[in-house]
């Protein structure tokens, strides 16, 4: 497959209100490419793996950026950039597991320009389809990855139909432990989604990884102030601490009773092709005190139902112990 | 419009991916134009009396063979929507649900073909020369199975045969909860298995619609009576097939 350092012949659209763009994503479907900060698109588009006629850049819309309080939490905006919400004050003091997650994304380069709304929708990583290849996961009818001489080491452990990518994003993880709602527009009206029902798995939907349908714009993302300034905890594993995916991560919010575990979220990622949530271990959790003692009580219970392919078993004792990080006192 | 669709394989060679699914509003259409045309000729005909359901119940079907139509017919209508539900648009978890039925559908096929070699008449579908003149004379009445009855029958045998067979490879080919899967078929073997399986289908659909049509004709409708409760009325016998061949043909 060839490889390209000029983008392909496209054109580009530049509306500056949203109204506008959703007629183009309507007018374009299938067609047409959403553009925020552009660290997935370009890639795609310089490979010639993609061959979309129209990209609709968001990045002038004034409505789509931005972090606003809410009645009851605060809304983000698809197009604020990763660096914006390092930054900023209201997410730090309220939703800091955010801020954790959005700091271990790619590069600060990256992050200064890639958009929690691009972070989110973000495609799939597995190389032999980024590669081009017909796979599953690009309408064809086979894994690569999942056969005996396929290389698989990042790829899924839980919930894999047919193809076996993971979920690449790391704000995704955080927003599923924080019951985010995205905000998906189209021509037709609005949908609020549950951040865990967003993100969608290969045996629903193996061509895409988010529920967006074609017509749809990613406008917002709202965080609900029920975990405000709970107790946080996340840890990204990756090959490199910087520019690269999770091999495995963990995003948690907690409510404390006193000392002891009240609620809780556990969420992982880079384990299945959506954010994978630990029910067991958020059971097993509940009135437990943070020590080693907990984690090692209850770590176990993260990689139950767990199927490694030939290369990643390892990520098992990787899960087990990114819990036992996140129980400790 | 394309018949087959094509890839590159890992090595850069094209093979096939399988069937067009462009194919499947084709046969939609086509199916909607038959039943169409089908229904406004006959409707134009002057229509026969119909004989009459009363008096003496002729066992048409035995118990056996209905269950096994029926779940064969609900088999069948589970695999064409979780298999082309998701092809049109309409996304769910569709996997489990299809290859579940696809086993049904395969037990139920074996346990009519053993039932038809050993317990059934099985020459009583076959399609002979003199069946023909059926088609031509009125005065020509058939035995138990008309040769249009016969024709669906022979072609929904092969369809679901080759249906069948190729979904048991597709079938090797993912993880069950009996083995895991091998990826072993090479690329351009596993395209002509899922063009078979998709041109299968494809022409399943159009056998469907005509069989659930014909079913639904107000003239035919005592057949499917029979295929619900097991009987014909001796009047019907007479009006729509020949008494003496009848015995013979029967299982």
């Amino acid at each position: 497959m060839p490889s390209y350092d000029v983008m392909p012949d496209v054109q580009l659209f530049q509306p500056a209100e949203v109204d506008d763009a959703l007629n183009l994503v309507d007018q374009y479907g299938k067609d047409g490419w959403i553009l925020g900060g552009g660290q997935d698109t370009y890639g795609w588009l310089k490979d010639r793996a993609k061959h979309p006629t129209a990209l609709i850049d968001l990045n002038g819309i004034e409505a789509l950026h931005g972090i606003r309080e809410t009645v009851d939490g605060i809304e983000i905006g698809a197009t604020t950039t990763l660096r914006e919400i390092i930054a900023s004050p209201l997410i730090n003091r309220d939703f800091e597991l955010l801020v954790r997650a959005a700091s271990r994304v790619a590069s600060p380069q990256i992050r200064n320009v890639g958009t929690l709304g691009g972070n989110v929708s973000q495609d799939a990583r597995c190389w032999y389809y980024r590669r081009g290849l017909a796979c599953y996961r690009a309408g064809g009818n086979i894994c690569y990855a999942d056969s005996p001489q396929g290389m698989n080491r990042e790829h899924a452990l839980f919930d894999a139909s047919r193809c076996v990518a993971i979920s690449p994003s790391d704000t995704a993880t955080a927003l599923v432990a924080l019951e985010a709602t995205m905000i998906a527009r189209s021509v037709n009206g609005s949908r609020n989604i549950a951040a865990e029902d967003f993100f969608v798995g290969p045996a629903t939907h193996i061509t895409n990884m988010t529920s967006l349908e074609s017509d749809e714009i990613l406008t917002a993302v709202q965080i609900p102030s029920r975990w405000a300034g709970s107790r946080f905890y996340f840890e990204k594993v990756a090959d490199r601490d910087v520019w690269d995916f999770a091999l495995v991560s963990i995003a948690v919010v907690m409510k404390m009773d006193g000392d002891t575990i009240a609620k809780s979220r556990f969420v992982c990622g880079g384990v299945a092709c959506t954010p994978y949530r630990l029910l067991d271990v958020e059971k097993a959790a509940r009135g437990k005190t943070l020590s080693d003692e907990s984690g090692d009580a209850i770590a176990a219970l993260a990689s139950q139902g767990a199927k490694p392919l030939n290369y990643n078993h390892f990520k098992i004792p990787l899960m087990e112990n990114l819990v036992r990080r996140a129980m400790r006192g | 419009m394309d018949l087959v669709m094509y890839k590159n394989d890992v090595w850069g060679r094209e093979v096939i991916l399988g069937v067009s699914w462009e194919l499947l509003w084709v046969v939609v259409v086509a199916a909607f134009v038959v039943i169409a045309a089908h229904a406004i000729i006959v409707g134009n005909r002057k229509q026969a009396p119909r004989p009459s359901s009363e008096g003496k119940h002729i066992e048409r079907h035995d118990g056996k063979d209905r269950i096994f139509h029926w779940v064969m017919a609900a088999s069948v209508m589970v695999l064409l929507v979780t298999g082309i539900f998701p092809i049109i648009g309409i996304e769910f978890s569709w996997l489990t649900l299809h290859w579940v039925a696809g086993l049904v559908l395969t037990a139920s096929v074996v346990f009519h073909i053993v039932r038809s070699l050993f317990w059934q008449d099985l020459a009583s579908m076959n399609i002979r020369p003199s069946d023909l003149k059926e088609t031509f004379s009125t005065a020509k009445k058939p035995g138990k199975y008309s040769i249009e009855q016969k024709g669906m029958h022979a072609a929904v045998t092969v369809l679901v045969l080759l249906v069948i067979g190729s979904g048991l490879v597709m079938f090797a080919m993912i993880d069950t909860p009996w083995w895991e899967r091998t990826n072993s078929l090479s690329e351009a073997t596993l395209g002509w298995v899922f063009l078979i399986h998709g041109l299968s289908t494809l022409a399943l659909i159009a056998a469907i619609s005509l069989h659930i049509y014909f079913s639904l004709r107000p003239e035919k409708l005592f057949y499917t009576r029979s295929m619900i409760k097991g009987w014909i009325s001796e009047e019907e016998l007479k009006a729509h097939h020949d008494p003496d061949k009848w015995p013979k043909d029967s299982a």
